[in-house]
C-alpha cells in the first residue's frame, strides 16, 4: 500500500479469546462489536521471558492510569526504526521535528543489550537450579547456592535498569513524528499543495462589514460580558444565533449520519493519558489543554480525544471495521501564544462547539477513507455555497499524528482573508499504537469458544482518520460574512433553514 | 408585596459619576417578538475600589460594596448585604437560619457590625479633628503652637491609617460571616426538611405495565444508546458517550424545548463554560472546599459551570438596567459539569446523576414587585413542557430546609421513573429575589422622573434597586431520557417517541433494538 507508517512488531498472542463473543450486525450501528479485555493486558514487567525471541519488548499500557510514573507504553516498532533508519530521519527533518532520533536509537541498542544480559543470567539461574536438583555434595550445593543468590540479585539490579531504560526509550521515542505520505509536498506553509478549490470571492458593491460588526448589529453575540464573567475570547450566542448553531450541527449530523456514520456526544472531560495517546500533550508552558485541578483529567480540544478513547485497549473484529463516527462536542482550549488579527471575534475561541468525523479502518483502507472524509467535507461546504480550497498539507505544518492531512480554508470577506475551517488527517497506526487498539484479520476464524491461542491470526493496529465536519464559530465567520446584505441583514443558506425553523434572513432587531 | 427579603440599604450616589454613560437605546419593535430585550442595559466601565468608600458612605453607616477585579488577594468582591436590615429585624432573621437549617453566625454577624460601625464612627471623628486642625493652621500662629498643630495632624494622620486598616479588615471579616446568611423565605413554604415539603399539583398518573419492564441502563444497553464502559475507561466513572438515536433524542429535547420557551418570549442564549470562580460565589455557589460540585481549571481563577444559571446571571454584571428593560427573559443552552462529590448509592445509577450533561435552563431578571408571577408562570411553563411530552409527575412547593441560600422559594418537579422504581427531580424553580443581585451588583433605574436623558442632572435620577433573578430548568437532558426511554419502552424491548419530539427528530418514532 505505499504506507510507510512506523509498523508493529510481532503481537503478542497472549490475549485470551473467551471474551470474543460476536454480535450480529446491527443496522444502525457498529458499536459493540468488539471486545474490551476487562484489565488491559499484560503487566509491565511480563515481556522478558516470552518476547525475548523478538528482542523487541511488549509496550502494553498498564491499566490505571494512576501510576507514577510513565503512565502507558506506546507500542513503537524500534525495530523498524532502526532499520529505516534513514527514511526517518529525513522525515524527521522534513517535519522541522525536534525528535532525537540518534538517542532513540542508542536507547534501543542498549536496551537490546541489556535484555540480552538479562536473558543470559536468567539462562544461568536456571542452569544452577537444574543442577541443585540432583544428589550434591553439601560443598558443592553450599556453592551453588550461593551462585544462585548472586545470580538473583544481579537480576533484580539489571531488571531495575531495564525498567529505567524503557522509560527512558519511551519518552524520548514519543515525540517522533508520524511517517509522511509520498504525495505530500516538502517544506513549510508555503509550500502546502492546493488540491481543489470551489467558487469564487463573493463581489460586494457595498461596504462590508466583519462578523464582528455584524454580531453587534444583529445583536448575534456578547463577547464584552464573557470577557467579565470568563475571560477575553469566550462568548456567548444570542437569538438567531443560538439558532444557526443548532441548525449547523443538525443539518450537519443528518448529512453525515446519510453516508453511514454513527452519531455520539462524548464526555468533555477525560484523564490526561487519553489526550496524550492522541498525540496531544496537556502539559507545559504551552499547553492548548485546560486541565481539572487536583486531578490527572482535562477538558478536551476536541472530540476526537474521546472517539479515539473508545475502543482504547480492545481487539475489534475485522468484520466491524470500518467503525464511523461523527461525534458532536464542546472542545475547550487555553490557545496559549495565539494572538494579533487572526484572534479576532468568532475566529480564535476558547470554546467551541464542533461535529467532528472519525473512522477507525484496516491500515489498506485508510486511504481512501482519507479520500472520503475529504470529499464530505467539500460537499458540506459547497451545499453552503462557501468559496474555499482544499490543501494538501506540507511536511513541517503536520501535528505528530498526522501521516497526511488536508486543510479546507475558505473565504472570510470580513477578516479579508482565507481561514482554515476544517482539516482532515490520516493517522495510520500513531494514535492505536498507543491507545492499543487492534483487529484481528478474519481469515481463519475459528469457531469462537474454543480458547484456542495459535490458531488465531494475529493482531494488527487499525487506522485512524479524524476530520472536521463542522467547526461552528468558523463557520458562522463564513456565513455571516459572506451573506451579509446591504441593509445590514443576513441570508441564511437554504440548507440551514429548514434547520431553523424557516428563518431566512437574521434581520437588524433595532428600528 | 411580602416579599421579606433582605433588602438594600440607600444606594451611594457615586454611581452618577457614570450617570453619562447612560445613553438610551431606541427600544425595539415587537417585530421580532421572540428574539431580542438583550443589550439594552448599561454596564458602568470598571466599578469603584473596594476602599472609596469611607468618606462618602460614612453618613449612612453602610459601604457601598462594589466588586473590584477579581485579581485581588483578600476578598475579591462584596456583596451588598443589608447589614441595618439585618440589624433591624434579628428575631425574623435569626428564626430563618433555623427554619432553613443553615448554619449561619447571626451573632457573630451583628456583632461584627456594630464594631464597625463604631470603628467607622471613630474614623470619622478622627478625620473631623484632623480637618480642624488643618483649618486652624491656616490663620497665623505662634511657631510653638503651629508646631504643636504640626505634632497633632501627624498623629491623628497615623491614627487614621491604623484605624482605617482595622476597618478594611473588619469589613472583609463581615463580609466572609455574613454571606452564610440564607435568603429570607417566601411565608407559604412549609417549614421542616424534605418530608413537609407540599404538593402543589400531581399529573397524570403511573403507568400500568403488562410485562416486566427495564430501567434505562439496561433499555440504553440493549439499544445501543448509552455507554458508560468506555467513558468510564477514557473518563472516569459516571461520564457516558451517547450513540445513535440517544443522540438524536438529546438534540430534539433541546430543539424542541427551546423552541416552545421562545413561543414564550424568552431570548435563547448559548454561554460560556468556564467562568471566573468569584461569578460561582456571586450566584450563590461553592467553587472551592472538599465537598464543592465545582471543577477547578488548574492554575487559574476559573470553574467549570454546574449551571448555565451562572454564566447567564453574570450578564448584567455591575450594571444599571433600565425598567423598561425588564423583565430580561433567556432560555440558555448549555452543557453542565459536576463533581457529584459525596454523592452515592442507588439514586446515582445511570444517567440519574452524571459529571457532564446538557441543559436549558430559563432565566428572568425582573423588578422585585414582578418576581412572585414570574416564579408562577416559569413552573407553568415546566409543567406544560413535562405534561406534553406525557410524564407523570408532582410539582412540589420545597420545605425550608431543602432551600440553597439563594432561594426564597424553590418549586421542584419529581417525575415517575418505573425502571428506577420511584420519582426522580427532573426540574427546580427558584425564586432568588435579591440574594444574586446583591453579589452580582444588577441593579435598574425606576424610570417614572427620567430626566430628559444627555444631561449628566444626579440629583433628579431615581434611586436604583436591585433587580430580582429567578431560575429554572427547561430540559435536563439526562434525567428527561430516564423519563422517556423507561415510561416509553414497550414489550418488545423498543421505546416509543413521544409526539411532539418527533419532528425534532427526522420524524423517528420509534427507537427498536438494533441486533436481529
Amino acid at each position: 500500500m505505499g504506507l510507510h507508517t512506523l509498523r508493529l512488531a510481532t503481537v503478542p498472542l497472549t490475549f485470551t479469546t473467551s471474551r470474543l463473543f460476536l454480535n450480529p450486525s446491527p443496522t444502525l450501528a457498529f458499536f459493540s462489536r468488539h471486545v474490551q479485555p476487562r484489565k488491559p493486558s499484560f503487566l509491565l514487567r511480563a515481556f522478558s521471558n516470552s518476547t525475548a525471541v523478538q528482542d523487541t519488548p511488549l509496550t502494553q499500557t498498564s491499566s490505571d492510569s494512576s501510576a507514577a510514573r510513565t503512565q502507558w507504553k506506546a507500542a513503537i516498532d524500534f525495530k523498524w526504526i532502526r532499520d529505516n533508519k534513514e527514511a526517518v530521519e529525513i522525515n524527521i527533518k522534513n517535519r522541522n521535528s525536534n525528535a532525537d532520533l540518534e538517542a532513540v536509537l542508542q536507547l534501543y541498542e542498549n536496551m537490546v543489550t541489556l535484555q540480552k544480559e538479562v536473558e543470559g543470567i536468567r539462562e544461568e539461574r536456571n542452569n544452577v537450579a537444574k543442577k541443585m536438583k540432583g544428589k550434591l555434595e553439601p560443598s558443592e550445593r553450599e556453592r551453588l547456592v550461593e551462585e544462585g543468590k548472586n545470580l538473583k540479585e544481579s537480576l533484580v539490579t539489571l531488571e531495575e535498569d531495564l525498567m529505567k531504560l524503557q522509560d527512558e526509550l519511551q519518552h524520548v521515542a514519543r515525540s517522533i513524528p508520524n511517517m509522511t505520505h509520498p504525495d505530500v509536498p516538502v517544506g513549510g506553509e508555503d509550500s502546502s499543495a492546493i488540491r481543489n478549490e470551489v467558487g469564487s470571492p463573493r463581489e460586494f458593491s457595498f461596504p462590508i462589514k466583519d462578523h464582528l460588526q455584524l454580531g453587534k448589529d444583529l445583536d448575534l453575540m456578547d463577547f464584552d460580558s464573557a470577557a467579565e464573567v470568563s475571560g477575553s475570547k469566550f462568548f456567548y450566542l444570542k437569538n438567531e444565533a443560538v439558532l444557526l448553531e443548532m441548525a449547523l450541527l443538525n443539518w450537519t449530523l443528518s448529512e453525515v449520519m446519510n453516508k453511514g456514520f454513527t452519531p455520539l456526544t462524548t464526555p468533555e472531560i477525560v484523564r490526561s493519558s487519553i489526550v496524550e495517546k492522541c498525540g496531544f500533550q496537556p502539559r507545559g508552558d504551552n499547553t492548548q489543554v485546560y486541565s481539572i485541578d487536583g486531578t490527572d483529567q482535562c477538558l478536551i480540544g476536541t472530540a476526537e480525544i474521546p472517539v479515539g478513547g473508545i475502543h482504547m485497549d480492545s481487539i475489534l473484529l475485522e468484520s466491524a471495521l470500518p467503525l464511523k463516527y461523527i461525534a458532536f462536542s464542546h472542545c475547550f482550549r487555553t490557545e496559549a501564544g495565539a494572538a494579533g488579527a487572526a484572534a479576532k471575534g468568532l475566529y480564535r475561541v476558547h470554546q467551541f462547539s464542533k461535529a467532528e468525523m472519525f473512522v477507525l479502518c484496516r491500515p489498506e483502507d485508510s486511504e481512501s477513507f482519507h479520500n472520503e472524509l475529504i470529499q464530505i467535507e467539500e460537499d458540506l461546504f459547497t451545499s453552503l455555497g462557501l468559496h474555499f480550497k482544499t490543501l494538501d498539507m506540507a511536511t513541517a505544518d503536520l501535528g505528530a499524528p498526522a501521516y497526511r492531512k488536508f486543510d479546507i480554508e475558505a473565504w472570510m470577506p470580513g477578516l479579508g482573508r482565507f481561514g482554515e475551517i476544517s482539516s482532515a488527517s490520516n493517522c495510520t497506526d500513531y494514535q492505536s499504537r498507543r491507545l492499543g487498539i487492534r483487529f484481528r484479520p478474519s481469515e481463519p476464524l475459528q469457531t469462537g469458544s474454543k480458547k484456542g491461542k495459535a490458531n488465531l491470526p494475529s493482531t494488527k493496529f487499525v487506522h485512524t482518520l479524524n476530520a472536521t465536519a463542522c467547526a461552528v464559530p468558523r463557520m458562522m465567520v463564513c456565513l455571516l460574512e459572506n451573506y451579509q446584505q446591504e441593509d445590514g441583514s443576513v441570508v441564511v443558506p437554504e440548507t440551514l433553514r429548514p434547520f431553523m425553523g424557516g428563518i431566512e434572513v437574521i434581520k437588524p432587531k433595532l428600528r
